[in-house]
This record gives C-alpha cells, sequence and structure tokens, in this order.
C-alpha cells in the first residue's frame, strides 16, 4: 500500500517537475525576448535623443549660418532612422526653420537697404548743395589762394558724394541724374574728378565717341570705382593709366595699374562680383564693407556693359577692362547753325567745333559800345553785394541779377543764381547764355544739343 | 568737369598779367597734341580772333580764376599772346560840337 503511494507521489513530483520546467522553460524564452526588445527600444530611443541633439547642435546652426550659398547641410547622424517618419518629421523642422530663416534675412537685407539708401540719398542730396555753393563760391573768389582751398573742397565734397551713391546704388537706387550724352574722355575725366588720387590717372589716345545719355552716369559710377581700386592699390607714386580704344562692336575703357595685382581667390570672387549675378547682402560685405566690385557689377548688369578684372597689367598690376556696346555708344554731331540761332546754347565742350567764324562770335557777344570797362573793376570782397545788371535781360530770360528786379514785382520760385559779382554788367548775357552745369557739377561737359533736345532755361535753379 | 580735373588741382596761375578783359589771340601754327581738352577748346576759340579773358571764360563754361591757370599754362607753352584792351574812341566833348554847330548856324 505504502509502495503504491509512495510511486503516486514520485509520479506526481516528476508530472510537477515537468509542468514546472516547461513553465520555466517558456517563461525564460518570454523574458529574454522581452529584454531584447527593451534593449532595442531603448537602443532606438537613445539614438532618436542623439539625432534630436545633432539637429539642435549642428543642423539648425548650419542652417542658420548657410550664407545662402550651395554648401551641402548636415545631414542624419544615425543611418538606421533613414526612411523612418522620425526622420521625415526632422526633415520637416529642418526645411521649416530654413525658410523662416531666409524670410528673415530678406527683412533684415530689405530694411537695411531701405535706411541706408534714405540716409544716403539724403547725403547726396546735401553733398549736391553743397557742390553748388562751392562753384558759387568759385565763380564769386578770383583770389587764387582762395581758390586753391575751394578746389581742395570741391575735390572732398566730390568723393563724399560719390561714396553716398555708391552704397545708395548698392541699395537698390538709381544712379542719379539724368545726363546729356557726353565724349567718353569726358566720362572718365568726370570719373577721375571723384578719386582721392585724380593727379596720379592719365588718360591716353582720344576717339570720338561718346556715350549715349542714358548710360553716362552709370558708366562714370563704375570707371571711378575702377579708377579708385587701381589707385588704392598701387603705390603713390606710381601712374595708373588709362587708354580709350574703339573696338569692333564697341569701345573699350582699359585701366591700368603698377600695383600688386590679384591672386586667384580674389580674381575669383571679383569676376563673381563683377557678373552682376551674385545677391549683394549689404550685411556681408566685409569689415571694411567693399562696395565697389558689387556696385560696377550691378550696374554693369543694369545697363549692359561688361568689366574685367582678370588680366595682369604690363605693370604687374591689375588691367580692368570696361567694355562698351555699341548700343551704348553714340557720335556727337557738331551743329554750327544751331550756335548761330541760339549763341545760348554754345556748347563748352563739343568735341570737335568748327572754328567760330567773326560773325558768329560777333553774334555770340553781343557787346555795345563801352560796355567793357577800362581798367580791370576792382576785386569785390566777400561781403560786397552787387549791384544789379544794368543791360536790359535776353528776351526770355528772367534778369539774373535779384538786384535788377523791379521794385515790387514779387519773385516767383527760387532766384535765378546771379552772375559772377566780378564780371562786367554787360558780360551777364553771355554768361547767363552759357548756363553752368548743375547738379553733378563734375558733370562731363556735353556736345552739341541737337533740335528738340530740352535746353535749359537760363533761369532754372 | 570739376576745375580741379581741368588745373590739374591748381588754383595759381604761373603769371599775373591778365585781367577780366586782357585779349588773348592763338598762334594758329602751335601743335595742339598734349593739351587737355579744355586747353584745346581754348585754342579753337581764339583762332577766329582775339577774345577777352571774361569771353574765354564763359565759353569754357568755367570759373574766370580757373581760365587765368589754363591761359597762363598756354602762354608758357607758347601758345597764346596777350594783349591789353583797346581803349575805346575819345568822343569829342559836347561842347565843342556845341560851338561847331553854333558856327554853322550862325554861317548858314
Amino acid at each position: 500500500m505504502t509502495d503504491h503511494i509512495s510511486e503516486v507521489m514520485v509520479w506526481c513530483l516528476a508530472a510537477v517537475a515537468a509542468v514546472v520546467l516547461v513553465l520555466l522553460l517558456r517563461q525564460h524564452r518570454i523574458t529574454t525576448t522581452v529584454r531584447k526588445r527593451n534593449a532595442a527600444l531603448e537602443g532606438s530611443l537613445r539614438a532618436r535623443d542623439a539625432e534630436l541633439q545633432h539637429l539642435v547642435a549642428v543642423r539648425l546652426p548650419a542652417v542658420a549660418d548657410a550664407s545662402g550659398g550651395p554648401a551641402p547641410l548636415p545631414g542624419l547622424l544615425d543611418d538606421r532612422l533613414a526612411g523612418t517618419d522620425y526622420a521625415r518629421s526632422l526633415q520637416s523642422v529642418m526645411e521649416l526653420f530654413q525658410q523662416a530663416v531666409e524670410k528673415a534675412q530678406v527683412k533684415a537685407d530689405m530694411s537695411a537697404k531701405a535706411a541706408l539708401k534714405a540716409s544716403m540719398r539724403a547725403l547726396q542730396g546735401l553733398a549736391h548743395e553743397q557742390q553748388l555753393s562751392i562753384s558759387e563760391m568759385q565763380e564769386r573768389h578770383d583770389n587764387p589762394d582762395v581758390l586753391r582751398d575751394l578746389l581742395e573742397i570741391d575735390h572732398a565734397n566730390s568723393q563724399f558724394g560719390r561714396r553716398a551713391q555708391a552704397i545708395a546704388v548698392l541699395c537698390g537706387s538709381w544712379p542719379g541724374r539724368q545726363r546729356a550724352a557726353s565724349p567718353l574722355i569726358d566720362v572718365v575725366r568726370g570719373a577721375t574728378s571723384r578719386i582721392r588720387d585724380y593727379r596720379r590717372v592719365q588718360v591716353h589716345s582720344q576717339i570720338d565717341i561718346a556715350v549715349i545719355s542714358r548710360a553716362v552716369e552709370p558708366v562714370v559710377l563704375a570707371v571711378a570705382e575702377l579708377l579708385d581700386n587701381a589707385a588704392r592699390h598701387s603705390q603713390p607714386n606710381t601712374k595708373v593709366e588709362v587708354s580709350l580704344q574703339p573696338v569692333h562692336n564697341g569701345a573699350c575703357v582699359v585701366i591700368d595699374d603698377a600695383g600688386v595685382g590679384m591672386d586667384g581667390q580674389e580674381v575669383q570672387r571679383a569676376v563673381a562680383w563683377l557678373s552682376g549675378r551674385r545677391p549683394v547682402d549689404v550685411a556681408r560685405l566685409g569689415d571694411p564693407p567693399q562696395f565697389g566690385f558689387p556696385v560696377i557689377g550691378m550696374l554693369a548688369a543694369r545697363y549692359g556693359f561688361s568689366v574685367s578684372v582678370d588680366t595682369r597689367s604690363p605693370y604687374g598690376g591689375v588691367r580692368a577692362v570696361l567694355f562698351l556696346p555699341s548700343a551704348l555708344l553714340t557720335h556727337l554731331e557738331p551743329d554750327v547753325s544751331h550756335a548761330q540761332q541760339e549763341p545760348a546754347a554754345v556748347p563748352a565742350a563739343e568735341p570737335r567745333p568748327a572754328t567760330p567764324s567773326a560773325e558768329t562770335r560777333l553774334s555770340v557777344a553781343p557787346l555795345h559800345a563801352g560796355a567793357l570797362p577800362r581798367t580791370a573793376p576792382e576785386r569785390p570782397g566777400p561781403a560786397t553785394t552787387r549791384r544789379g545788371s544794368t543791360s536790359p535781360p535776353p528776351a526770355g530770360c528772367p534778369s539774373a541779377a535779384a538786384g535788377s528786379r523791379p521794385a515790387g514785382r514779387p519773385t516767383t520760385g527760387p532766384p535765378p543764381p546771379p552772375p559772377p559779382p566780378h564780371l562786367p554788367a554787360a558780360l551777364g548775357p553771355l554768361r547767363r547764355g552759357a548756363p553752368r552745369p548743375l547738379g553733378g557739377g563734375d558733370r562731363p561737359a556735353h556736345g552739341r544739343l541737337r533740335p528738340g533736345h530740352p535746353v535749359r532755361s537760363c533761369g532754372e535753379p | 568737369m570739376r576745375p580741379y580735373v581741368v588745373t590739374d588741382g591748381r588754383a595759381h596761375p604761373s603769371r599775373n598779367t591778365f585781367d577780366l578783359v586782357t585779349l588773348v589771340m592763338a598762334y594758329g601754327d602751335r601743335p595742339l597734341t598734349g593739351l587737355s581738352p579744355e586747353k584745346r577748346r581754348l585754342m579753337e576759340l581764339c583762332m577766329g580772333g582775339a577774345l577777352s579773358v571774361a569771353e574765354v571764360a564763359s565759353h569754357l563754361r568755367l570759373p574766370v580764376s580757373v581760365t587765368k591757370v589754363l591761359l597762363s599754362d598756354l602762354v608758357d607753352s607758347g601758345h597764346i599772346t596777350t594783349r591789353s584792351p583797346i581803349p575805346s574812341a575819345q568822343l569829342p566833348e559836347a561842347q565843342l560840337l556845341q560851338e561847331v554847330l553854333d558856327g554853322l548856324r550862325a554861317r548858314l
């Protein structure tokens, strides 16, 4: 009996042990699977954390610092995440951030440009007013010592005006006043007058080609920037040589300096700017900001000329070549009959005027007997006021001297500029007949006006 | 064109012999090579006869003081010569004319 019981017990124990063993084995398998799954999940979580940290620490800053260039942005840290929803979400974050940065940059650039443009226009206006005052003083004072000082002030003011003009153009402004079509040589000399070292510039070759009115000011500004670059990057005792060359489909202004030249990287950067295709970000022009090449590139792209600086000058420096296509060039024709009809429009510097005949000369200078004083009048001091001109003004021209207005007649508009006080009264009409260029002042003298060309009235401010 | 470019920064004429009514005349046989555009223009102006300094300045649209610098350069280089102004003719006195008139009336 007891044997039976013990046998049953053994079987039972064996069965229980077997069941327990099976359960243990199953439990072990489940535990192992769960542990593995946990480990995998933990790994994945760590990878995602690391990826998120990588996004914050590396990828987003790279987007913020990218200067719009073609540089590739950093990608995922862990390739196992590639193609997952998580990676796609991260990419969306990147793109959103990129758009936000671009929008902010455009906005900042626009507001910086608008502010700069407005301030530069204001400065240009002041420089322009100052130039008018300086011109008037140069007319008024006959003392060489005073003139010398005035010339220096005039020169400084021209440079000041050019700098303001260049920055305004870079910020999207127009180059400035429309000028009459001018001989290329005058355009280049006008540019020369706006740089610091104008005495070092030598212009060779005189070709009978003129620049059309629309392009005069932009070409003056571009040539001025090139000349300034050439003069600033070469020794003060060297010359900057400029030659004008007619070519098959236009003309070239070639500027050679004897400076240090540019290395490959500088040339590449210059070529990129001069192409005019590189967007100008005023906040990224370096310190001090380099305006020259960006301004030239912008003007060249806008007006259709081209500039290259990638050749060496024979003096070891840089050779800059500004190419003007035929579309921007014209010929000024001397027009003699016009001068006889309208002595007021006798040009100051037509390219090759016909020698005036005695008749022309007389018609141009209608002096009546006794108009010229026998001796030179004493030089008036700065404080002396000029009495009104006694000669009748030419028809259609307001009296040039404010003092000669009939008493009680109201003056409308700004008073016309009086002729220089040291001129005899009879020369008033002559003076008025040749109105001095206003505005740019360094305006290249223009050729003869063609019929139909608006002639400035004598009293125009 | 600003005046300092025209005179190359100089304000003092090399000679002080000009006033507003000094007459200048050009020598037609001098070569114009190497002259600045303004000096060429000045020579062309003066080729046709004598012009006063004031007229030259007005045609060139330059201040008189600047024109004097150019003129003195051209005198130095032998391109132009100067002459003092022609004095205006002496008109007979009104009293003399009156006496002649009275005499004629008395005769006729």
